[in-house]
């Protein structure tokens, strides 16, 4: 079992009438790198706060190494947190932050100094031992926060969406930095963001969670090529998701079309979601694509263009670094192994159509129709 | 618009500043008038510091406010994180009206409510005296404790709540955390509570006056004692002292609560000082709290005996401008003749009705008081009052006959005359003509309409309507009490106003012309009159004698201590220096025989003191009040109130 480190079972917390977290089973091996990933409300800082022992589950147990930990307080468990705002002390400098743990537990000063000391270093602040918190930048915080739990040589860390207060440019810079830490240290890191790009960059295993259940657990790749649901497809990057009818084995019909496909294993005609990833379709001339559509917008986008194309009321988003004018007639033509299909799930119908996804400041040049649409469903 | 706002800062700053200027400046005023600056003296400051009683009630106020504070400090404090708290917000919503409760009620509500509470529950488990000293802590933490609340709680709500989480992931226990983790970002906010609780405390009148028990005095309530006949400069110059330590807490609270909340918009230099600042200013309070307390219990267990005094304001000598202080002797005198100290705790009271309230309510325990006749006699008919061990008390062979066996006390068991005096009338001989002295008629002149002070109690007021009408003023006969009340109302309209102590100042200031009051009290306007003023005294033919007494109530812990203070009052020296101060009439034979004391008093002043007569107790036995029965009390009570209203 020393390779499920941490181990929550049949966990259940509710506030008040509303259930944050149903019947929620996890484990998180030793030296990895988890990331709980959904959009607020979902349920993982909750998650968090009772492997770090500040929630208390209503039923359900949480285990470390094989024991019971579910009522053990927090100072007594071998975790150590990085706290969403940092809260760092502000009463404290630099140096005392860091060495609080460490002092907590009465080590001699001498060995303090040392812990702490390399930690400056590994963090890149030394020198900043005497500054006062209030004086560092947030990405300075950030650091310290990070060398705070670190300190204590602690067997798993917890972070609550540290890098959400810093900006995009900081954040890519933490993310590598974190990830570096992590691997430098050897300890296991449970990550907690709603950034679906961070997830991906850092984790080992990424497990989404939305409204208080686990919709899948998988690495990175997984969760991006074999998305389970709807909501994962839609949550985890662009796509575009149809009805579709699952003919035969790695035969499925969507769009008016009949497209040969890799997935298997589905009952005969079976109702399907199917899943088409932006990028995974091109653009062909309109007499040699499979389906038939009309380019309603274009955006530039840098590296690409993000086309919508209306193909029978339906909007796809693509994603191609071909050049294509809005108002042409185009066809898109779609690779087998492009195609995913998923099974119908309570996510179904909800996600997946970007005739909803349009610009507001697009709106006025738009007509009449599109903007109905868009305000209706904009306002969620 | 900018000169409109600077003259109304300037209007500001003059009422708020310029009286207290006044006060500083007169405070070093070499003589004690009120309008000439005489020249610097620190003389008043020479004479607040000898005035041991003053001293007293000044570390009795400090010592309460130390623990008052203190104390509601920490359990404000804690009641500040247990209502953060709590989720619930309609809840914590209910919690914070509530605690702030103390703070928007009247303080006369709080001060009544919290003494009948402590007088109930007093009564309940069988105590001669509900109050105390303890009582009295218990209301100031009662009223300090919103303050502190209300300022900790605003600290807790800006902190970052994941901040003792953060702590307790370190490894703190949750005690821990709380101390290394909250504490210090909410000091700024318990410094500023606790600072704000001590000024509550300082300056308390309403609520320690209902709720005080014997021998507790605080200095407000010393001062409003001292105050109620002339303000001696010595409380100009306690009055300054005060205003400077105020400011200075005042100061040091700005200065810590500028750090906190705001620390990175701060200089970071600044908050280091506040920082420094807060960390001198902590230890330091606590180490004055609890040096006080340790005086506190080391006078406290080092005394053995007390003796709780209860007598009208300013109806003693008190050391004052050189005079005699004795109580002061008479603790120096006890200890050097029985060799176990002894300490006095002497409290005032302003009328004899406020003085039987009180008493009769169990909720003090005195060992002497000193009431007037026809209270005496309704005291006796309560059984309030204890016999007499006249062995102890062999001074009172110095009273004279005509003052013994008085109708109050027949068989002379159970009281010793401290005074006795005439009620009669004073005038402004600037303003009145000598023609229209002489009778009561002179209450009733509608020449001098707006400038007749007259008595506030209504036996005294009802009196100078009865002699004036020729009335039987110990009557039952309710139809004599309604004619009485009938001259009293038509008098009203041309009235100044109903006074008591008020009376020296408006009289001495010649703010009234006319009045009537006790024969001795005379003096003491007389002697801090305006320059424009010439006050002077007659009596009309028909007027009030009285006799003041000291008696034992039966609330007295050890009567035989009180017998032997009854006596060392009756004593030659410490008799003349009392009647010397009052200014009232002795009946002590070893005072009114003494050569000294009749040339200090001055021909006119004996004269008018002692006026000749045939016998003083058979113009007593005629004049004086009777205490009457309780129907028609309340009848006369409420005959008052109609005028008082009318």
């Amino acid at each position: 079992m020393a390779e499920r480190l941490i181990q929550l079972q049949n966990i259940h917390k509710q506030y008040g009438d509303k259930t944050v977290l149903e019947n929620l089973n996890l484990y998180v091996k030793d030296k990895e790198f988890v990331t709980l990933l959904g959009p607020s409300g979902c349920g993982k800082t909750t998650t968090l706060r009772i492997i770090g022992g500040f929630e208390s589950p209503d039923s359900g147990t949480v285990l470390f190494e094989g024991n019971d930990i579910t009522d053990v307080p927090p100072h007594q468990r071998q975790v150590n947190t990085v706290f969403q705002r940092y809260a760092l002390f502000p009463h404290l400098n630099v140096y005392d932050n860091i060495a609080f743990g460490l002092r907590i537990a009465k080590m001699p000063e001498e060995e303090i100094r040392e812990r702490v000391t390399e930690m400056l270093q590994m963090i890149n602040l030394t020198g900043y031992e005497k500054s006062p918190i209030t004086k560092l930048s947030g990405g300075e915080q950030q650091r310290v926060a990070i060398a705070r739990a670190l300190v204590n040589h602690p067997r798993v860390l917890l972070l609550d969406e540290p890098l959400s207060a810093l900006d995009l440019k900081l954040r890519k810079e933490m993310q590598r930095e974190l990830k570096a830490i992590q691997q430098r240290v050897g300890i296991t890191f449970v990550f907690v963001t709603h950034d679906q790009e961070e997830a991906l960059t850092m984790s080992d295993t990424v497990v989404v969670l939305n409204k208080g259940r686990i919709q899948q657990i998988g690495s990175p790749t997984d969760i991006y090529n074999e998305p389970k649901n709807a909501f994962v497809a839609d949550f985890i990057g662009e796509s575009n998701i149809l009805d579709g009818i699952m003919l035969e084995d790695k035969k499925v019909r969507f769009s008016g079309h009949t497209f040969d496909c890799v997935d298997g294993g589905f009952g005969r005609k079976e109702p399907v979601d199917v899943v088409v990833r932006p990028e995974d379709v091109d653009i062909v001339p309109r007499e040699k694509g499979m389906l038939k559509g009309t380019i309603t917008s274009v955006t530039f986008m840098g590296v690409h263009y993000e086309i919508i194309v209306d193909i029978n009321g339906f909007k796809w988003m693509i994603q191609t670094t071909d050049f294509a004018p809005e108002g042409a007639e185009i066809g898109l033509y779609i690779e087998p192994d492009a195609i995913h299909i998923m099974k119908k799930s309570e996510y179904s119908g909800l996600y997946g159509d970007y005739s909803l996804d349009i610009d507001p400041e697009a709106l006025d040049f738009d007509e009449e129709e599109d903007q109905d649409g868009a305000e209706s469903e904009q306002a969620e | 618009m900018k000169r409109a706002s600077k003259i109304y800062t300037a209007l500001v700053m003059v009422f708020l500043f310029a009286p207290i200027a006044i006060l500083l400046l007169f405070s070093f005023n070499e003589s004690k008038s009120l309008s000439v600056f005489a020249g610097f003296s620190l003389k008043w400051y020479q004479e607040l510091f000898r005035d041991g009683d003053t001293l007293e009630s000044v570390k009795n106020t400090l010592i309460l406010a130390c623990s008052a504070s203190a104390i509601a400090t920490v359990m404000g404090t804690a009641a500040s994180v247990g209502i953060n708290k709590l989720r619930n917000k309609y809840v914590r919503a209910s919690y914070d009206t509530v605690t702030n409760i103390p703070m928007t009620n009247p303080d006369i509500i709080t001060g009544i409510s919290l003494m009948l509470m402590f007088v109930f529950i007093g009564t309940r488990l069988g105590r001669s005296s509900s109050l105390s000293f303890w009582t009295l802590l218990i209301s100031h933490v009662t009223f300090c404790l919103p303050y502190v609340i209300l300022q900790v709680l605003p600290k807790l709500r800006q902190m970052d709540p994941s901040l003792p989480e953060a702590a307790m992931d370190l490894g703190c226990t949750p005690m821990q955390a709380f101390f290394k983790a909250v504490l210090p970002e909410i000091m700024p906010g318990i410094v500023t509570g606790m600072i704000m609780a001590f000024t509550m405390s300082l300056d308390d009148f309403v609520i320690s006056y209902f709720t005080q028990g014997s021998g507790f005095q605080t200095l407000p309530i010393r001062i409003y004692g001292m105050t109620k006949k002339t303000v001696t400069p010595k409380m100009y110059a306690l009055s300054t002292i005060i205003f400077f330590v105020i400011l200075t807490l005042l100061l040091i609270s700005n200065l810590t609560d500028e750090d906190g909340g705001k620390g990175s918009r701060r200089k970071a230099a600044d908050a280091e000082r506040a920082r420094r600042a807060r960390r001198i200013l902590v230890p330091a309070a606590a180490t004055v709290i609890i040096g006080l307390m340790v005086v506190l219990i080391v006078t406290g267990s080092g005394r053995t005996l007390t003796l709780n005094v209860y007598n009208w304001g300013e109806y003693i000598s008190d050391g004052s401008e050189g005079s005699l202080d004795t109580i002061a002797e008479f603790e120096k005198w006890y200890e050097e003749t029985y060799g176990v100290p002894v300490k006095v705790n002497y409290d005032t009271f302003a009328s004899n009705e406020d003085m039987f309230a009180k008493l009769s309510g169990g909720a003090v325990a005195y060992d002497v008081v000193i009431p007037s006749d026809y209270t005496i006699a309704r005291m006796l008919e309560n059984d309030m009052l204890l016999p007499l061990n006249y062995s102890n008390i062999p001074n009172f062979q110095y009273i004279g006959e005509d003052f013994r066996n008085l109708y109050y006390d027949p068989e002379n068991q159970y009281t010793v005359p401290y005074t006795y005096g005439i009620v009669g009338v004073i005038y402004n001989a600037n303003v009145v003509d000598e023609a229209d002295v002489g009778g009561w008629d002179l209450m009733w002149n509608e020449k001098y309409a707006g400038s007749i002070l007259t008595f506030n109690n209504s036996r005294d007021a009802f009196g100078t309507a009865m002699y004036k009408l020729g009335l039987d003023v110990n009557t039952t006969d309710r139809a004599v009490w309604d004619r009485a009340a009938q001259e009293l109302l038509a008098q009203k309209p041309i009235l100044y106003g109903q006074v008591m102590d008020e009376i020296y100042n408006t009289m001495a200031a010649g703010e009234a012309a006319v009045a009537t009051y006790y024969a001795g009290d005379y003096f003491t306007m007389v002697d801090s009159q305006a320059d424009h003023v010439d006050l002077q005294f007659y009596y009309p033919e028909r007027t009030n004698y009285f006799v003041d007494a000291m008696c034992i109530p039966t609330c007295c812990q050890n009567q035989e201590l009180a017998e032997i203070f009854i006596n060392f009052m009756l004593s030659r020296e410490v008799a003349i220096a009392n009647a010397e101060y009052i200014y009232y009439a002795c009946p002590n034979s070893l005072v009114v025989e003494d050569e000294e004391y009749i040339e200090d008093m001055g021909e006119e002043a004996m004269e008018i003191l002692y006026p000749e007569m045939e016998s003083f107790r058979e113009a007593y036995n005629t004049y004086a009040y009777r205490n009457l029965d309780p129907d028609t009390l309340g009848y006369i009570s409420s005959l008052w109130e109609e005028i008082k209203i009318n």
